[in-house]
C-alpha cells in the first residue's frame, strides 16, 4: 500500500516532490495507469505513488519529420485519435491520411510513454522493432530533482533522433521507473498504409509453426507474424486445463500485410503462398484455416478496447490474468513450448502460448496467457508457481522476461553475469543515491 | 490471505462473484472507439474529470474500493464515501467495459452506497436532508405532497379523466421545479388526442433512493407506484423524465442486475412504460402528427444518461428533431453512447452543487462549440442543471426541452 498519492501537473512539481522525497528518503513510484501485468507500480516499501495522468499533453506532432512528443499521461486512445487526424506531409503537401504507432493489445487508457520506455510491444514490431526502438528524445527528472534532456532535443527544439549522440536514453529505458521520471518522450510515427490483409495458417506442432514463421519473416514483408496455441485460440481461454481434441492443430498463426496499393498486397500474398508451398514441400505440416472477420478486425484496428479488455479471460475463471512475457530467440520457441506445456499441465493450467516475431529475423516474443481465479488462493498460487517455473526453464535458452515482476527479476539475477549486476547497481546508485525510485523492483537495491 | 472475502455481510458481497470479474484493464477510465469509420477519444467520466485520482475514475477505481472493503484491507471512511457519492452513475464506464462485470457496474455503485449508509461516514448533508423527509413528502424536494399537482391549471385539471389508457407519470422534478416541461407535455398530449390522465397519488418513482443506495425506503415507493396502473385501469405509463423512465422501465420490471426484481419482485408486468419521445416518434411514423409551424434555429441535443446509456433510447429524440421544419440539427462531439453527463445524476446535484454545476458548464461549453443556438434534452433534471449552468455562465445558448420545442408547432392529423 502506498502512504501517499500525488498527481503533479508540471515538471517543477515533480522536481519538488522528488527533492523532498530524496531528502526524507521516501520511496516514489511512477504511475500512469497501472495496467502493467508485473505489479511494477505496487510499492515494495510504501511511499508515494506519483500518478502522472494529469500530464496529458501531446506537445507536438511533426508531420514532416514524422515524430511526436508526448507527456506521460497521454493514453493510447488520445494518441491514436490525434495521430489518425494528422496527415503525413511536406510543407502542406499531404501524402496520405493519418499516422500509426506500434499499438499493443492493451487497454486504450494505458500510457503510451510508460509502455514505450519499458520496451512495449505493438503491432508494427515485426516491421520496425519494438516501441523502445522508436524513441527519439526524452526529458527526464532525476531522483535528485535535476531535469535533463536527451537526444537532439538537448540542443534545439527538434526531437527527431538520439543519434549521433551517446545513447543515454538507455539509462531510463527498460528500468521500470527506477532511475528517473520521464516527463516528455519523442517517438517516430509512421504513415498509415491504406491497404491491409490478414493471412492465416495452422500447424500440427510448435516445430512446424516455427519453421514456417522463421521462413516467412525472413523476407521482412509483413507488419506482424504471430502464432497462438490451440488453448489460446479458444474463446475464452481454456481454464482449467483440458485436453485438445486429437484432430485440432496445435498452433494457429496470422500475419498482417499492409501496403500502399492493392498490387503491393497481392505481391506480398503471392510471396506468402510461396513460403507456405515451399514449407509443405519440405514436409512441414501446415493446415489451412480462415480467421473469422471479427478476429481480423482485432488485428488491424488497434488500439482496441475490445482486445485490450481481456474479455476472453475473465469469462473463463475469476477475473485474474497474468503471463510470463518474454523476449526470446525464435530457435527456442519449440523447445520452450514443450517445457512450458509440461509445467502448465502439471499445474492444471492450459499452455495458452503465443509466439510473435520482432523485426525480421532477429528476435521474438514468447508468452503464456495464464488465467486464474482471484477468489481461490490455490488457483492464484498455481498460476504464480507455473509462471516462475517457466521463467526459470527459459533463461538458459536465451529467454528474458519483459517488464518483469520481482519474482522473475530474482530468477534473472540469480544467474546473471556478475559484471552486469555490478554495473546495474552502480548506475542505480549513481542516479538514485538514496534508492527512492521504485525501490526493490530491480532486485539489486 | 488478503484476497479472501471477509466482509460477507456487506450488500456489495452479494455480487462479489461479478465484481471479481473485473480484470482491472482500465477501459472504463476513458471513452474510446477506433476503426475504419470511427476515431473517437475523450474523457467521459465526470467524476474522474473533476477529482482525477484513480479511485474516482470509472468503475475500475470503485472495484478496487469494493474488493478492498470486502477483503478488509480498508474500512469505510469519509474519503471512501466521497468517492462513492461523487459518481453521477452516468454509465459511461459501463459503456466502455467489455468484461463480465459490465452489467453489474451500476448495481455495484448502488450496493456500495447502500453499505455506506450503514457506516458512520459522511453522507452528503443534502442527500441526508431529503432522505429524512421523502418518506413523508414522497418527493426529494422537501415539498408537500398535497402541492404535487399545483402546476396544473384548473381548466386542464378538470378535463382529466378518472381512468385512461396512459398515466402521465410527471415525476418530482417536473411537478415541483420544471413545471413548464410538465405543462408542455400535457398540452402536447391533449393536442395529439392521447387518452391520458394524471394521478394525485403519484409518488416519487424512487430513482433518487435507488441511485443513492436507500433500498429499504425505496421499497414502499416501488410497491405504491406499481399499484397505480391497476387502480386507474391504465395500460401504460408515459414519462417526460428520463430518470422516471429508467426507474419504471428497468428497476421496477427487470431482474438483477438491470433492475431490482430480486429485491422488490417483478413489478408492472402488464404495463408499458414509454418516454414521451418514443410516443411522439411512434405517432410521427404512423403519420398521425402534422407540423403547423417552424422552429428555425440551430439545435444540439444532450443525451440524458438515464434515457441514453441506461435505456439505449438514442434515436427517438433525434428522429423527432430532424423532422421539425426549419430546425438545423448538430451533434456535439460526445454524443449517444459516448455522451457526457450533465453532472446532476446519482444524487450529485443535491449532494455537491458546485461540482455538479461545474460539470454542467463543461457540457454547455461543448454545446456552444457546435454553434447551436438552442441546447435541448429530454429530461427535466438535465434541464435544471444545464439551464442553471447556462445562466451562471451567461451563455448565449437557450435551453428548451424537446417537448417545449415541438408542442407549439404540432397538431393531430
Ligand atoms: C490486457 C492487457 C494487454 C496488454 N498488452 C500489452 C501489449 O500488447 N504491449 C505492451 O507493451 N504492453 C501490454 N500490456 C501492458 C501495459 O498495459 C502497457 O505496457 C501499458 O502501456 C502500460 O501503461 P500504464 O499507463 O498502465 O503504465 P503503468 O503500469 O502505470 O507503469 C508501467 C511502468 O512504467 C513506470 N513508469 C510509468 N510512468 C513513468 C514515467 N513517466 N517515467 C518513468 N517510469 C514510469 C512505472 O513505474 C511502471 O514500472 C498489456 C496489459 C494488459 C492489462
Ligand atoms: S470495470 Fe470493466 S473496463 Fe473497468 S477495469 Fe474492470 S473490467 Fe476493465
Ligand atoms: S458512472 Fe459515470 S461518473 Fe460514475 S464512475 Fe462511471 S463514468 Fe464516472
Amino acid at each position: 500500500m502506498p502512504d501517499y498519492v500525488v498527481m503533479p501537473k508540471t515538471v517543477t512539481e515533480i522536481q519538488r516532490v522528488l527533492r523532498l522525497a530524496n531528502h526524507r528518503k521516501i520511496p516514489v513510484i511512477p504511475y500512469c495507469n497501472g495496467t502493467n501485468i508485473g505489479g511494477l507500480c505496487v510499492p515494495e516499501e510504501g511511499g508515494i505513488i506519483m500518478d502522472l495522468k494529469r500530464m496529458d499533453q501531446i506537445i507536438k506532432i511533426d508531420p514532416e519529420t514524422c515524430y511526436a512528443v508526448i507527456e506521460p499521461g497521454v493514453s493510447h486512445a488520445a494518441f491514436s485519435a490525434a495521430l489518425k487526424a494528422s496527415n503525413p506531409q511536406w510543407k502542406g503537401n499531404e501524402f496520405s491520411k493519418g499516422f500509426d504507432f506500434g499499438w499493443g493489445v492493451h487497454p486504450a487508457s494505458a500510457s503510451v510513454l510508460a509502455m514505450a520506455i519499458n520496451h512495449g510491444i505493438g503491432h508494427l514490431n515485426g516491421r520496425i522493432g519494438i516501441n523502445s526502438q522508436l524513441l527519439t528524445g526524452m526529458e527526464v527528472v532525476l531522483p535528485t530533482g535535476e531535469v535533463c534532456k536527451l537526444g537532439s532535443c538537448a540542443y534545439s527544439d527538434s526531437w527527431h533522433s538520439y543519434l549521433p549522440l551517446p545513447r543515454m536514453d538507455g539509462l531510463f529505458t527498460g528500468w521500470l521507473g527506477t532511475t528517473g521520471i520521464v516527463t516528455k518522450l519523442g517517438m517516430w510515427i509512421f504513415p498509415i498504409r491504406p491497404f491491409k490483409d490478414v493471412c492465416t495458417i495452422a500447424a500440427a506442432s510448435a516445430d512446424d509453426i516455427t519453421k514456417y514463421m522463421v521462413h516467412w519473416r525472413h523476407y521482412s514483408l509483413c507488419d506482424e507474424v504471430t502464432a497462438v496455441s490451440w488453448w489460446l485460440a479458444q474463446v475464452p481461454i481454456v481454464f482449467p486445463y483440458r485436453e485438445k481434441p486429437k484432430d485440432a492443430p496445435e498452433f494457429y498463426s496470422y500475419t498482417v500485410l499492409t501496403g500502399w496499393t492493392q498490387e503491393e498486397i497481392d505481391y506480398k500474398k503471392k510471396m506468402w503462398k510461396q513460403v507456405v508451398a515451399q514449407e509443405r514441400a519440405k514436409g512441414t505440416k501446415l493446415i489451412d484455416f480462415e480467421y473469422p472477420p471479427e478476429a481480423k478486425k482485432g488485428r488491424t484496428e488497434l488500439p482496441s478496447r475490445i482486445v485490450g479488455s481481456t474479455k476472453n479471460y475473465s469469462k473463463s475463471c475469476g477475473g485474474g490474468i497474468a503471463w510470463p512475457g518474454t523476449f526470446a530467440p525464435c530457435k527456442s520457441w519449440p523447445i520452450l513450448y514443450e517445457k512450458w506445456k509440461e509445467i502448465y499441465i502439471r499445474h492444471g493450467l492450459s499452455p495458452a502460448t503465443r509466439f510473435t516475431d520482432y523485426q525480421g529475423a532477429h528476435y521474438g516474443m514468447l508468452r503464456c496467457m495464464t488465467p486464474f481465479n482471484k477468489r481461490d488462493p490455490a488457483s492464484v498460487q498455481a498460476a504464480r508457481d507455473a509462471m516462475v517455473e517457466c521463467v526459470r526453464a527459459g533463461i538458459p535458452e536465451g529467454m528474458l522476461p519483459y517488464k518483469p515482476p520481482v519474482e522473475y527479476q530474482n530468477e534473472l539475477n540469480a544467474v546473471a553475469d556478475a559484471g552486469y549486476l555490478y554495473l546495474t547497481a552502480k548506475i542505480k546508485d549513481m542516479l538514485d543515491p538514496n534508492n527512492i525510485l521504485n525501490p526493490g523492483k530491480l532486485g539489486v537495491r | 490471505m488478503s484476497h479472501l472475502l471477509k466482509n460477507k455481510n456487506l450488500e456489495i458481497a452479494k455480487i462479489y462473484d461479478y465484481v471479481s470479474m473485473c480484470t482491472h484493464c482500465g477501459n472504463c477510465k476513458y471513452g474510446y472507439e477506433y476503426g475504419p469509420d470511427a476515431n473517437f477519444a475523450a474523457m467521459l467520466c465526470v467524476q474522474g474529470d473533476k477529482f482525477n485520482f484513480d479511485s474516482y475514475r470509472g468503475s475500475r477505481g470503485k472495484v478496487s474500493l469494493a474488493r478492498s472493503l470486502m477483503h478488509n484491507r480498508i474500512g469505510f471512511s469519509d474519503a471512501v464515501a466521497h468517492v462513492l457519492f461523487t459518481c453521477t452513475g452516468c454509465g459511461a464506464c459501463q459503456q466502455m467495459c467489455e468484461t463480465d462485470i459490465k452489467p453489474y457496474i451500476l448495481r455495484m455503485f448502488e450496493a456500495l452506497r447502500a453499505d455506506a449508509w450503514k457506516q458512520n461516514v459522511k453522507i452528503p448533508a443534502n442527500i441526508k436532508a431529503w432522505s429524512d423527509t421523502i418518506g413523508k413528502n414522497y418527493n426529494p424536494y422537501k415539498e408537500k405532497h398535497e402541492k404535487r399537482l399545483d402546476w396544473i391549471p384548473s381548466s386542464i385539471k378538470s378535463s382529466l379523466p378518472k381512468k385512461a389508457e396512459y398515466i402521465y407519470f410527471v415525476g418530482c422534478t417536473a411537478s415541483y421545479r420544471q413545471k413548464e416541461v410538465a405543462l408542455a407535455t400535457v398540452r402536447l398530449l391533449q393536442k395529439l388526442k392521447v387518452d391520458f390522465t394524471i394521478v394525485d397519488d403519484e409518488w416519487c418513482c424512487a430513482s433518487p433512493l435507488l441511485r443513492t443506495g436507500q433500498y429499504d425506503t425505496a421499497k414502499d415507493f416501488v410497491e405504491h407506484n406499481s399499484a397505480l396502473p391497476d387502480k386507474y385501469k391504465a395500460s401504460a405509463f408515459i414519462t417526460t423524465c428520463s430518470g422516471c423512465y429508467r426507474t419504471l422501465s428497468r428497476d421496477y420490471k427487470m431482474d438483477a442486475p438491470e433492475g431490482y426484481a430480486d429485491k422488490y419482485g417483478k413489478n408492472l408486468p402488464n404495463t408499458k412504460v414509454l418516454h414521451t419521445t418514443q410516443l411522439v416518434e411512434e405517432m410521427m411514423n404512423k403519420g398521425e402528427i402534422e407540423f403547423t409551424g417552424k422552429f428555425a434555429q440551430k439545435v444540439t441535443y444532450h443525451d440524458p444518461c438515464h434515457l441514453g446509456r441506461h435505456a439505449e433510447v438514442y434515436d427517438a429524440p433525434r428522429n423527432i428533431l430532424k423532422k421539425v421544419p426549419g430546425l438545423e440539427f448538430v451533434e456535439m462531439y460526445r454524443n449517444k453512447k459516448f455522451s457526457f453527463c450533465c453532472g446532476a445524476g446519482g444524487g450529485v446535484r443535491g449532494g455537491f452543487a458546485d461540482y455538479s454545476l461545474e460539470t454542467a458548464t463543461k457540457r454547455v461549453k461543448e454545446a456552444e462549440a457546435t454553434g447551436a443556438q438552442v441546447l435541448t434534452s429530454a429530461c427535466p433534471f438535465c434541464y435544471t442543471n444545464l439551464h442553471d449552468a447556462i445562466e451562471m455562465n451567461k451563455s448565449p445558448l437557450k435551453f428548451e426541452d424537446i417537448i417545449q420545442i415541438i408542442e407549439p408547432i404540432v397538431k393531430r392529423k
